[in-house]
């Protein structure tokens, strides 16, 4: 499904941050990428939607045999790749809803569906917020504008739901959560997820995947997977750090 | 009516007599530094020797006073041009909408709202047949009145238009003044407001959306004459093409004028390499007790933001108009809901 063989990306000023990442996604997989700070995972992120602030150096990045590096951003994500990054930006004066209409509908004309009218749209919407227990008030305010970090977080797990997207890359989704509202986020992201999508999970902490039972565990430091594991990787992570696995080297 | 207010305005002759001290306005000259003079044809009754005409002038000091403290060469024009002055009351208390539509290519409108008067006036654009319009608007308020004036009239591409706006304000009368410019060629607001009584305020919006050869210019001068008086100005431009902007605001505090505040802000996006913007704040301040802030923003679209939207898989071109409208709407979202509020989001 998603295919990243040796990929290599540097920023502005040359320093290479992905020194050859290698990772193979399949349909109903859930990926988490643990690591300590300034390895490399939000810029993998970043790297696979086509950020323009970094390079691609080499290595390919293929959704459904396609490659992604030589999409569009907006491509990418009607292709069925959804990015959401640690800090979402905040958009004042561009209207939530009006703003997830316009996504949507860019995607359906991209694959060549019809544009959803204001009726179905609400009640997609409507069931969307339910689900992740979100109040009307979202409706009415910018995007991210304004918001918590976890109200921003939720948002973007709403946006997820209504996209419906192949592949979804959450960058940190846990941070800035209280204990109820992680629960609400992982459930919501448990109920998108299906045998036909894959979720990759960037995350620091625990706590996350007791809620999301991840398929894969990968550990990512100076910009390489380092080491692979199943879910008692996270376990042993959480209890032991990260220095044993440079020592056991 | 306010016998005193209409007694000062300058007379025809007056007027001509005035234009031909001052001369045409030059780059030289601070109220048209950022303006292509050479783009105004000279008016006729301004002869070819200036000086020596207004030697020859028969009207005494006594009736030119009002004339010669009026130095604005876009104020004088619509009066020496003839355009008959059209003079209206709103009574103490009243509540009124109105639009305006001048007849003509010179204009000169006269308004004298009463005490407490609720009032919303619309600007629409007057009818043209020559290169060049000019209109003028001399507008008292009484106390505690609550006005709008605004104006989002279709772009339109007449080569040369002025608009120059007198504002009188008494004690705790508030002016809200709105504007969007999308005219396709050259034009000048100019607003001078003297906020004459305690506790007035005056609120400035002005958005440009310009493209191609326009050429737009504000100037704005606030007098703040009473102690806690307030004001903001807030002027927004999104530019493509060759398009020019200028504003030169000047906030001028007087003495004893205690608790005085006042902000400026002008947030400018070039969408293209050949657009410009010329910012001149002026702040002059003859009292302790005073906030007056300014502030001059000039940039493309925010990259994060167009990053955003696009990488949720809206194209490039529709993520650019979201952002801009979403920049233009800001101007005017702080507004009450009143009908200038409806009228400009609509434009927008």
């Amino acid at each position: 499904m998603l295919s990243i063989k040796n990929l290599k990306a540097s920023i502005e000023d040359g320093t290479q941050i992905l020194k050859g990442i290698n990772l193979e996604v399949k349909p109903g997989e859930v990926h988490a990428i643990m690591g300590p700070n300034g390895s490399g995972k939000s810029t993998l992120s970043k790297v696979i939607a086509g950020h323009p602030a970094y390079r691609v150096d080499g290595g390919s990045v293929e959704l459904d045999g396609k490659n992604l590096l030589e999409m569009e951003i907006n491509e990418r994500a009607n292709s069925g790749l959804f990015i959401s990054t640690q800090y979402p930006t905040e958009i004042p004066g561009v209207n939530n809803v009006e703003f997830l209409k316009m996504a949507l509908n860019s995607k359906r004309a991209f694959l060549g569906l019809p544009e959803m009218g204001d009726a179905e749209f609400k009640q997609l919407c409507e069931e969307k917020m339910n689900l992740l227990e979100m109040d009307e008030r979202y409706r009415e305010r910018g995007v991210n504008d304004g918001m918590s970090g976890g109200e921003k977080k939720r948002n973007e797990i709403l946006q997820m739901a209504i996209l419906d997207p192949k592949v979804s890359f959450l960058d940190e989704t846990d941070s800035g959560l209280d204990i109820d509202a992680l629960r609400i986020v992982a459930n919501g992201i448990n109920h998108i997820m299906s045998p036909e999508k894959a979720v990759i999970l960037v995350t620091h902490y625990q706590r996350l995947l007791d809620y999301i039972k991840p398929t894969y565990v990968h550990v990512l430091r100076h910009g390489k997977i380092i080491l692979s594991g199943g879910p008692e990787l996270a376990l042993k992570l959480e209890d032991q750090g990260y220095d044993w696995i440079e020592e056991a080297k | 009516m306010n016998a005193e207010f209409i007694q000062n305005l300058p007379t025809a002759e007056q007027a001509i007599a005035r234009l031909r001290e001052l001369g045409m306005p030059k780059r030289n000259n601070e109220l048209w530094s950022f303006f292509p003079v050479a783009k105004i044809p000279t008016p006729e009754f301004m002869g070819t020797d200036f000086a020596a005409a207004s030697t020859a002038s028969q009207a005494s000091p006594a009736e030119n006073a009002a004339a010669t403290q009026e130095s604005d060469f876009a104020a004088l024009l619509p009066i020496a041009n003839n355009a008959r002055p059209m003079v209206r009351e709103i009574v103490a208390g009243a509540a009124e909408m109105s639009m305006l539509k001048c007849n003509n290519d010179f204009g000169h409108t006269v308004l004298d709202i009463g005490k407490g008067a609720k009032v919303s006036l619309e600007i629409l654009d007057n009818k043209v047949t020559h290169d060049i319009a000019a209109e003028r608007f001399d507008i008292n308020i009484g106390e505690d009145a609550d006005v709008e004036i605004f104006f989002a009239n279709p772009a339109c591409d007449l080569p040369l238009r002025f608009r120059h706006f007198n504002i009188n304000q008494a004690a705790g009368s508030t002016v809200r003044f709105s504007s969007i410019c999308k005219d396709t060629a050259i034009g000048r607001v100019s607003v001078e407001c003297h906020l004459k009584g305690e506790g007035a305020n005056f609120d400035y919006r002005s958005l440009h959306i310009l493209d191609g050869e326009a050429s737009q210019h504000s100037r704005l001068t606030i007098y703040h004459e009473a102690p806690r008086t307030t004001s903001t100005q807030l002027a927004r431009n999104l530019l493509s093409g060759s398009a020019r902007v200028s504003y030169d605001g000047s906030v001028i505090v007087g003495y004893d004028c205690t608790g005085v505040n006042s902000s400026q802000l002008v947030n400018t996006i070039l969408m293209s390499e050949d657009a410009s913007v010329s910012v001149k704040p002026v702040l002059k301040i003859y009292h302790d007790d005073v906030e007056c802030t300014h502030g001059n923003t000039v940039g493309e679209l925010d990259a994060e933001q167009m990053f955003y939207l696009v990488s949720r898989g809206i194209p490039k071109k529709a993520a650019q108009e979201m952002l801009m409208r979403s920049f233009a709407q800001e101007t005017f979202l702080p507004l009450p809901d009143t009908p200038a509020k409806k009228r400009l989001m609509s434009e927008v």
